[in-house]
């Protein structure tokens, strides 16, 4: 197990080097179908059964296509190597200190416990709004799409029916955009 | 407790009898399709290597193996290898959760599968959505008009038939309550799904045409177009593990077809004789008469054309599998 995740962790990491680096837009743009397909397979260590098969059906499977598609159609040029000038140094330095404080909130701000997941704000007090109580094994013994399923469902209806509105909108816009006018 | 699949060399052997039969299933299915293609064509078919020709598969793997690789100069080194292993491991991925039936042995309860998902119909669909890259990469990778066109036309035509099949699959969802083949099948219990679900059968086994590119959906490869498609500029055995992954697809889909609408293991009639016979042998009996409908099919329709082909994937199939959730939902909420 720690293996796999150890590989995961790896693959991504330098496939999503690969991205920004690949002087071929067509290797950057497998290198994130590869980092795409990494972060399945940590949703599927951590027992996201569904989140693994959804990450693989929707980012590898179809919004990934499209983009290759796209990319192999245009077959843009190859271009310059990045160089290392301010600009560089300044965006490393930034994805330096997000990564640290991503970590350190980590650490501190969310922690593990054997009852599920709790977010603890980092004074120490727990703030009830954020308090999750999902334990792996609960999950799975009710079927994660079930576990999903009810939330999405009772809970957080609202926010799920607007965005499924919001993709509605830009399904239409989309189409109203790519029709020539029929004068 | 633990259980035979717990142990590692229960799993190992699971896996090795998997490899192992579906590359048989691959050389028989060729020479199969071959012997029937002959049939409905009034000619005799491969019978010169061993009795009836059934040593023909050896002797194409043979052939296959030790043929010279040729390759365009111009292609794009990396690509043009993962192209077709590709085509060959997600072939195989996707069939490690198809459940062939269970066994009550020595007061274990035995799995006849590989990997115990509870999602594993989304697990299916996902590992196929990903044999899209295989045709893609081969095609692009190629540095050739034809394999260009027929990768384009492959992704183009995987994306919109894979609405079509999944929404085909929402009403059996809807039905079982269950995303787990093997509750899928259980739930078949004295009625299978094509009884309920007749529409949506016919969809999805239509779509799983067009999936596996074979005709009359099998545009990426048109050879009156385009030579070969996507695989024109590929030889010996890449151009096998291509060939492999197109068979081993209609296996897959067969047995998904089988699982989700034909009772997967479940006997023809719930009583003696019919369930003296185990479960694993009526699972592949199906699964081969559903090879045969495909093999027959191929050999009887003709090609459709590009646009007809776009249209009546998101005109036809995608509003009838729309219907199909609406009527199945309404009928499962208002009975509940």
């Amino acid at each position: 197990m720690t293996v796999l995740f150890a590989i995961a962790i790896v693959l991504a990491a330098v496939s999503s080097l690969g991205v920004v680096l690949s002087r071929q837009t067509i290797y950057s743009a497998l290198s994130l179908v590869l980092t795409v397909g990494m972060l399945a397979v940590l949703f599927l260590l951590l027992n996201a059964q569904f989140l693994f098969a959804v990450q693989l059906i929707i980012y590898a499977g179809a919004v990934m296509v499209l983009f290759i598609f796209i990319v192999a159609l245009l077959s843009p040029d190859a271009e310059d190597r990045p160089t290392l000038d301010l600009r560089a140094v300044i965006g490393i330095l930034g994805v330096v200190v997000v990564t640290g404080l991503v970590f350190v909130a980590a650490r501190n701000g969310i922690t593990y416990n054997t009852n599920g997941f709790h977010a603890v704000a980092v004074g120490g007090a727990s703030n009830p709004y954020h308090t999750f109580s999902f334990p792996p094994d609960a999950v799975n013994n009710a079927g994660n799409v079930q576990t999903v399923a009810g939330q999405l469902f009772t809970n957080y209806l609202l926010p799920f029916e607007i965005t499924s509105m919001l993709l509605l909108v830009a399904a239409i816009g989309a189409v109203y955009l790519t029709r020539r006018s029929s004068q | 407790m633990i259980g035979p699949d717990d142990l590692w060399w229960v799993l190992l052997i699971k896996c090795g009898v998997l490899v192992v039969f579906l590359l048989t299933a691959f050389a028989y299915l060729t020479l199969a399709e071959r012997k029937i293609s002959a049939r409905i064509q009034l000619r005799y078919g491969p019978n010169r290597v061993g009795p009836f020709g059934m040593l023909q598969p050896a002797a194409d793997g043979l052939k296959l193996f030790f043929k010279e690789n040729v390759a365009p100069a111009q292609r794009d080194k990396v690509l043009y290898l993962v192209g077709p292993s590709l085509a060959g491991g997600a072939a195989l991925l996707a069939y490690a959760v198809i459940p062939w039936g269970t066994n009550n042995w020595f007061g274990h309860e035995f799995h006849w599968d590989i990997a115990h998902v509870n999602v594993g119909l989304l697990f299916i669909l996902g590992i196929t959505s990903l044999g899209v890259y295989s045709l893609f990469l081969g095609g692009f990778a190629s540095n050739s008009k034809y394999s260009l066109l027929g990768g384009l036309r492959s992704s183009a035509q995987l994306i919109s038939y894979e609405m079509a099949v999944s929404f085909a699959l929402i009403g059996v969802v809807i039905l079982s309550g269950s995303l787990d083949l093997e509750k899928i099948v259980g739930s078949q219990q004295g009625l299978w799904f094509i009884v309920l679900q007749p529409l949506a059968f016919i969809l999805y086994f239509t779509a799983a045409f067009a999936e596996t590119n074979r005709l009359p959906f099998d545009l990426p490869e048109a050879e009156t177009e385009l030579i070969a498609g996507y695989h024109t500029e590929y030889s010996a055995m890449r151009f096998g593990l291509y060939f492999l992954g197109e068979y081993i697809n209609m296996v897959t889909v067969c047995s998904i077809a089988t699982a989700l609408f034909l009772g997967g293991w479940l006997p023809l009639l719930p009583f003696h004789p019919f369930d003296w016979i185990p479960g694993p042998i009526w699972f592949l009996g199906k699964v081969g008469v559903l090879l045969f409908v495909m093999i027959w099919v191929r050999w009887t329709l003709p090609r459709l054309r590009y646009d007809r082909l776009m249209n009546f994937g998101w005109k036809v199939l995608l509003p009838l599998g729309l219907i199909n959730i609406v009527i199945t939902g309404a009928v499962v909420a208002l009975r509940a």
